[in-house]
């Protein structure tokens, strides 16, 4: 069973984690990464760091997947438990069009992550590149420090299950939302996107709009698991919003 | 065809009528629903627990008419709206020609403040108006204050009386002209009381945090709890989008209760039914959404500026 949520330390994460870190200081990253590596030797995983990824354009998400999955494959034939990687990726998302590629590629890592021994600790630097891209990214991960992310969407290896959406979503979020969708696939069954937001917070009426507006332009319906706790019951019914249905679990 | 005093009226006929007794109460509300049923229209009874006991016993079993819990419909003015407003337009799509509704609206006379029930009897005459309703609204002259008298005068296009006699309201002003500026602001107590939070310019997230610190001492329901961030949430971004800086939030907490004040220098919302139906207007939806939520809402407009008043309460138990 692998963590979700918000973290303050990278203590303790298994061999399917994958951690977000945003960091202003490269001393403080680089305390962290030997905090995450030493953990990883300690379970038995083949571990890497990449300091400083570098790259011509845009990555090509099913490539980088591809790559990774390999390196997971070898580090279970040479008879480690896994693969764990840190990278600060900071470099291949300087540019819109590298945030954009970098993005479907977290979200495709994430589901593979969720299914094999892969953990990843992805590292971005705010100082270089300011609060609102550090968001769309952190908010990729099943993992992410508070301050980095209001909002998480990422994968999950639940059967039948598109998607986890996690945190708070209000106006100020609405772009971030907009862009991470525009980034996954999700994949409608049986002519609905089943998304987990149980660990959704808060959500207003426009987000929830627009997440069920996404997904009808895939030809879906949405279902959304939500908390005993959650206000989108309410807003379904008062929006009226007919190709919605919210499973309270 | 519509019987009665509507007939060959367009749209929503809004009467209201005084009574001081239980036998003029039935004098005004027995043939307006006799009448409907011996038209075959829908005809509904929508009273708190004494005045619907009074009718039921008055008209027997199997009497045709439709009756409604009262406290449940008209807890507030926006939920009263879009229930109605549903329930017009299923009896429409089943062919009646006139449905006719008869109904107690809350006031200071039966513990609830009459702001936004003044504001709904006025917004009735244009929210009904697509559909063929015929209201009566029965007000009791022992309970309610002589302002709501007034209001009540001012918001019903005619008045009828116990003896039957029906005139046209001399008082009545159309809803948008009552709604810009008839409208008597309260206070509430605990607005006299120095804030437990006060923030100037407020992300929504903060704004969101600092009210839910407040749950040590409000102690609110969760649907409650929810229902006013969701209102905070838009009453703050309403106030960025659209008002201007500074925008300031104050809230105040006691046992089952929060208030929360969102203001800003700027005009406010311009049309005067904002909040009570789910239409137009920049921030319409939100502002709608907030008034289904909330346990009461209110608009402040002054030379200062636009403030929102929301207040959760636990439901009484």
């Amino acid at each position: 069973m692998r963590r979700t949520g918000f973290v303050d330390a990278v203590d303790a994460l298994g061999g399917h984690d994958h951690v977000s870190w945003v960091f202003d200081d490269p001393a403080d990253y680089h305390t962290v990464v030997d905090r995450f590596l030493a953990d990883g030797r300690v379970a038995g995983q083949r571990v890497l760091s990449l300091l400083r990824e570098e790259a011509d354009g845009p990555i090509d998400p099913a490539e980088q997947l591809r790559f990774w999955a390999d390196a997971t494959e070898r580090a279970l034939a040479d008879g480690y438990t896994g693969l764990r990687v840190a990278a600060d990726s900071t470099r291949l998302v300087a540019t819109p069009e590298g945030r954009a590629a970098f993005g479907r590629y977290e979200f495709m890592i994430d589901a593979y992550m969720a299914r094999h021994p892969l953990s990843g600790l992805c590292g971005f630097n705010r100082a270089e590149l300011g609060d609102a891209a550090v968001a769309e990214l952190a908010g990729m991960h099943p993992l992410a420090q508070p301050a980095a992310t209001p909002l998480r969407l990422f994968a999950t290896a639940e059967p039948g299950v598109a998607a986890v959406l996690a945190g708070e979503i209000d106006p100020a979020g609405h772009e971030q939302l907009r862009a991470a969708l525009r980034r996954i696939e999700l994949d409608p069954v049986g002519g609905a996107v089943t998304i987990d937001a149980r660990e959704l917070t808060f959500i207003d009426h426009r987000a929830l709009m627009q997440l069920v507006g996404h997904v009808r332009g895939l030809g879906a319906a949405t279902v959304l698991r939500v908390g005993r706790h959650s206000a989108v019951p309410r807003l379904a019914d008062l929006l009226q919003l007919r190709d919605l249905r919210a499973v309270v679990s | 065809m519509r019987s009665g005093p509507a007939a060959g009226h367009d749209g929503i006929l809004h009467e209201a009528g005084f009574y001081g007794s239980d036998e003029e109460f039935l004098a005004l509300v027995l043939p307006f629903l006799r009448d409907g049923v011996a038209a075959g229209e829908p005809t509904v009874s929508l009273f708190g627990p004494h005045n619907q006991s009074l009718v039921r016993d008055a008209l027997g079993r199997d009497s045709g008419v439709t009756f409604i819990d009262g406290g449940r419909h008209y807890l507030r003015p926006a939920v009263a709206i879009r229930r109605h407003r549903e329930m017009l337009a299923g009896y429409v799509a089943e062919g009646a020609a006139q449905i006719r509704i008869a109904g107690d609206v809350p006031h200071p006379g039966t513990g609830v403040p009459w702001e936004w029930w003044a504001r709904y009897e006025a917004a009735a005459n244009e929210v009904y108006d697509e559909f063929p309703m015929y209201g009566l609204c029965p007000y009791d002259t022992r309970t309610a204050p002589p302002e709501v008298l007034e209001d009540v005068r001012r918001t019903h296009t005619h008045l009828v009386t116990a003896g039957g006699d029906r005139v046209t309201s001399p008082g009545y002003r159309p809803p948008r002209e009552f709604l810009a500026g008839a409208v008597r602001p309260w206070t509430d107590p605990l607005e006299a009381l120095p804030p437990a939070v006060e923030l100037t310019g407020p992300s929504l997230v903060r704004a969101r945090n600092a009210v839910e610190a407040l749950q040590p001492i409000a102690a609110l329901d969760i649907d409650e709890l929810q229902g006013l961030l969701l209102g905070v949430t838009e009453a703050v971004t309403n106030a960025i989008r659209h008002g201007h800086a500074p925008v300031r939030l104050r809230a105040w907490a006691e046992p089952g209760r929060v208030l929360v004040t969102v203001g800003d220098r700027g005009p406010g919302p311009a049309d005067p039914a904002a909040g009570l139906i789910a239409a137009g207007g920049p921030g319409g939806l939100g502002l709608w959404l907030t008034y289904q939520l909330c346990a009461y809402v209110s608009l402040r407009h002054g030379p200062e500026g636009f403030t929102i008043r929301l207040i959760a309460e636990n439901p009484a138990p």
